[in-house]
């Protein structure tokens, strides 16, 4: 019998409504399982999915260690209990990212072998599969080992996910030479390089995020979570600047109406929504970490990225890549 | 086992027990932590902290019928002789 995903109905901007309407869109369009995790007389109407109910919610200020121990009913905790008792295949959450990774890891459990969890944000690549980053914001502080783990967990997912033989994987400096970057990143330059179970490809730049030449990014959590927010931001400029430079007068506007036949496919590549979230890598479970802002898109998207993965036997295949020595 | 019948617990043991449960969540060796290293020299984040604590009172809940570490205490542990300070006052072993 298939196990139902685990939605935190209680986190995100738009949550519940645009939560549960997701998880709707899930079951109807997609066929899958799906339990709402939250307060029930915050949820309302579940439009006919199961609930299991808590009476506690974390919320996105709460401290994200201290909040799974302050609140052990809420509907994040909860959720990765679910993951951690075989009740649920895997949990989603667009809360509080810190207490969602803190619930996975904590409830959850690390893998054995990884000294940290990631963030693995997949990156729009137009016209090809996306780029992964990571880790996009759990670990600001890192070791050189610590990013060897998070490229060989990236490379899992992205092999599971979008079926990428050998994912080339580049690391984020500020040159393409060896010698480039902060102590990290040269520490960590010569160690991917003798990681053999790694197609490593050498040092990325900024500039390569998107479009990019590698399958997966590695860096440090601060980084990798700046160079993320920078390009949303990026992003969202440009479009918002080309609507509006559109909407100028009527000749702009009539050329908008060739120009956005094409431009709108490129601009629907690009938007967050379409990825289905984030993962977090390492913990002893499936964990997709949604937007803040998810909507019902988003939402069913996640779910949808949660049962694909765990279909995959990726976190199988992620010990593996950790501890091959210990390979079942 | 229960708290009745648990061999109890010295200071030297506590020691132990911390040092094991900071090793196996910091991917390192018990011999690599010592007595009076602080948790930021080990590169022990908040998070591994609470992950120390909740190992600990996993691990001492048989010593102690609803042994807990109390959230606001949290602040003043920041090095291995601390937490093993603190777990050998709230056992009231020697």
């Amino acid at each position: 019998m298939t196990l139902p995903i685990a939605l935190d109905a209680m986190g995100g901007d738009f949550a519940p409504g645009e939560i549960v309407a997701g998880a709707r869109r899930a079951v109807d369009e997609l066929g899958l399982k799906v339990i709402l995790v939250g307060v029930p007389e915050l949820i309302g109407d579940p439009l006919g999915l199961e609930v299991f109910a808590c009476s506690e919610v974390i919320a996105m200020d709460d401290d994200p260690g201290l909040s799974v121990r302050k609140k052990k009913d809420s509907s994040l905790v909860r959720a990765a209990e679910l993951v951690r008792d075989a009740k649920a295949s895997a949990m989603v959450s667009a809360g509080n990212t810190g207490a969602t990774m803190a619930s996975a890891l904590l409830r959850m459990g690390r893998l054995p072998g990884v000294v940290r969890p990631c963030i693995a944000t997949p990156i729009p690549n137009p016209g090809g599969t996306p780029t992964v980053l990571v880790d996009a914001g759990a670990n600001s502080e890192c070791t050189p080992e610590m990013l060897v783990q998070f490229a060989l967990m990236a490379s899992v997912f992205v092999e599971t996910h979008y079926g990428v033989t050998s994912p080339k994987v580049g690391l984020l400096s500020i040159g393409e030479e060896s010698s480039k970057g902060t102590p990290l990143v040269k520490a960590s330059h010569e160690l991917l390089v003798a990681t053999s179970a790694l197609n490593f490809v050498g040092n990325v730049e900024g500039r390569d995020l998107i479009p990019s030449s590698v399958d997966v990014v590695v860096t440090d959590g601060f980084t990798g979570n700046v160079a993320l927010k920078t390009l949303e931001g990026a992003l969202k400029f440009v479009f918002s600047a080309v609507i509006s430079a559109i909407g100028t007068n009527d000749a702009t506007k009539a050329a908008g109406d060739v120009l956005l036949e094409y431009l709108l496919p490129v601009a629907n590549e690009l938007t967050p929504e379409r990825q289905g979230g984030a993962m977090l890598l390492g913990v002893d479970g499936i964990c997709v970490i949604s937007h803040g802002s998810s909507n019902a898109t988003a939402t069913m998207n996640a779910l949808r990225v949660a049962a694909e993965v765990d279909a995959a036997g990726m976190v199988q295949k992620l010990k593996t890549a950790i501890r091959p020595d210990q390979a079942a | 086992m229960s708290a009745d019948t648990a061999t109890p617990l010295d200071r030297a043991a506590i020691l132990v027990l911390v040092r094991d449960q900071l090793a196996e969540i910091l991917e390192s060796s018990p011999s690599d932590i010592a007595e009076d290293a602080s948790f930021e020299d080990l590169g022990a984040d908040s998070l591994a902290l609470i992950e120390l604590v909740e190992a600990l009172e996993e691990h001492l809940a048989s010593y102690s019928a609803g042994f807990h570490i109390d959230d606001e205490d949290l602040e003043g542990l920041v090095s291995v002789r601390d937490a093993v300070d603190y777990v050998a006052v709230k056992l009231q072993v020697a």
